[in-house]
């Protein structure tokens, strides 16, 4: 087996602290949710696996019976089994990776018979696919159709979050400050805070 | 299109940037031996960022070598030199790619404008030749992603059908990087295939701006229902920019997952500066500090 230490990226006299961080940062990096719809999927799982692995054997030869429990596993992947649905031939297929398959299946429904799940299981092929583009289309067209239903929103509004780029990428409104929040930010939430303790008559900051 | 994949020098190491010039100038060297003197004129970041990661894949010895530039003689240089495949094979991506996109120009532009791009072409002909002979698939790759994109933008395809190609190409030479390992190709493919995706579409986004004034063709005009339009007002273009802004981060975050995966043996740093924020820096820098833009250079050259 490989030296665990190596896999985490730390020195083997690196402390308890720095290994549980280490390991907090390569188990956010390779968190199964990223790869759920990605033919990745295996690869991540096996690094996340050998991730575990090392940590636990590290853990285990520093003899601390407790490590307070990893925090990382299992995993979900949004296009699932569904009850009512019509077009489960397409959903299975989606889930065992077979994109090609399924699109061809929903490229012969005819126009007339698309409904808001059709768009859904398009869009999912699309993102599969890495037409971003045109798959947020579809989800966003899914939602207008069928607006209650969570399945198809928590699939456009991943979509949407990936374009904002906290996944990565550049976002022009974010602050320099890796919390998102400064000193200036504080001071003003507190009055803010306090105008409003005042309108309903209490106070948050008595000298103000 | 050359030029955007490069890093974000501010958060290098000075160690790491002396690596990241060595290999730099070590390409432009293998260019010199390969093919000749005019193919220097083709070194791009690019192609050193293909470089690394091809010598990051490889298990060779590599060097630092103090020498002379050589292009400029009264210039200290630092080589990083290795053996293997990595700069050769660097060296023909240069050519061919270069090429292709020469061709492209000449097919685009007008007949004297196309001039400069034609003779350029006469001069590297027998080069890309020699290149193609020795990297078939390499060649065969860029010349089917230069006849899919004249497909696709003849047709005015969507954005995602326009980026098809530049995707598929860098899928299929980062693929080849893989070996025999079945997992890391598979990686490798999909980082791949997001980064060009965000080339293509990084130039598009740069672009919008010229080829609406031009008429000519760009995906995102028709995407943000600016078809048509000579000139953007401040708030179109400020639109444009963040919309396409998002279609950049989208496929970011694609690309990020699959890159973790890639196991990397040396220059870990510097090709994850590049990704992670190289990348992001090239956003920032076209679509909102207006780099390009003639008005903003100038001021900036005043500082």
């Amino acid at each position: 087996m490989t030296d665990p230490y190596k896999v985490l990226g730390v020195s083997p006299s690196a402390s308890d602290e720095e290994i549980k961080e280490a390991y907090r940062k390569l188990a956010k990096k390779y968190h199964p949710d990223q790869y759920a719809d990605s033919p990745l999927k295996d690869l991540a799982d096996e690094k996340m696996k050998e991730i575990n692995e090392a940590y636990d054997t590290i853990v285990a030869q520093r003899k601390n019976g407790n490590r307070g429990g990893r925090a990382y596993g299992g995993g979900y992947n949004n296009v699932g089994p569904n009850g009512g649905s019509g077009f489960n031939d397409v959903r299975s297929y989606i889930m065992a990776g077979r994109i090609a398959d399924a699109e061809q299946i929903l490229n012969g429904v005819p126009p007339e018979r698309r409904n808001a799940e059709w768009y859904f299981l398009k869009g999912s092929v699309l993102y599969r696919r890495g037409w971003l583009e045109e798959a947020k289309d579809h989800f966003s067209r899914a939602c207008q159709m069928d607006p209650g239903n969570p399945e198809y929103s928590a699939a456009l509004n991943q979509a949407m979050n990936q374009g904002s780029g906290v996944y990565g990428g550049y976002r022009p409104n974010a602050n320099m400050n890796a919390g998102g929040c400064n000193s200036c930010d504080v001071c003003s939430s507190l009055i803010c805070a306090d105008c409003c303790c005042e309108c309903m008559g209490g106070d948050l900051i008595s000298c103000c | 299109m050359f030029g955007y994949v490069r890093p974000h020098k501010q958060e290098l190491l000075v160690r790491e940037f002396e690596q990241y010039k060595g290999a730099y100038c070590q390409l432009c060297r293998q260019l010199g031996k390969d093919y000749g003197w005019t193919a220097r004129l083709t070194l791009s970041y690019d192609c050193t960022f293909y470089a690394l990661l091809a010598l990051s894949r490889e298990d060779s010895q590599k060097r630092l070598r103090r020498g002379r530039c050589v292009v400029n003689p009264l210039k200290a240089c630092k080589f990083v030199e290795a053996e293997g495949e990595a700069y050769h094979k660097a060296a023909a991506l240069s050519i061919l790619l270069t090429c292709q996109k020469l061709r492209d120009n000449v097919g685009d532009d007008s007949f004297w404008k196309a001039q400069g791009c034609r003779v350029l072409l006469a001069f590297l002909a027998r080069k890309e030749k020699k290149a193609a002979a020795r990297y078939p698939l390499l060649a065969q790759a860029a010349e089917a992603a230069t006849r899919a994109q004249r497909e696709a933008e003849q047709a005015r395809a969507g954005v995602d059908a326009c980026a098809e190609p530049t995707a598929q190409l860098l899928a299929a030479v980062f693929r080849e990087l893989g070996g025999c390992d079945k997992g890391q190709c598979l990686a490798l493919e999909r980082f791949g295939y997001f980064l060009g995706r965000w080339v293509y579409l990084m130039d598009a986004a740069d672009d919008l701006g010229k080829d609406l004034k031009e008429g000519s063709f760009n995906p995102f005009a028709a995407r943000l229902g600016l078809e048509g339009k000579k000139e953007l007002t401040e708030e179109e273009r400020e639109a444009a920019d963040l919309a396409c802004n998002q279609a950049l981060n989208a496929t970011m975050a694609q690309m990020l997952p699959a890159f973790h995966l890639i196991g990397l043996e040396a220059f870990g740093p510097i090709l994850e500066n590049v990704v992670e924020k190289g990348l992001p820096q090239v956003q920032r820098e076209i679509l909102f500090l207006h780099v390009r833009d003639p008005k903003v250079r100038r001021e900036l050259k005043k500082m």
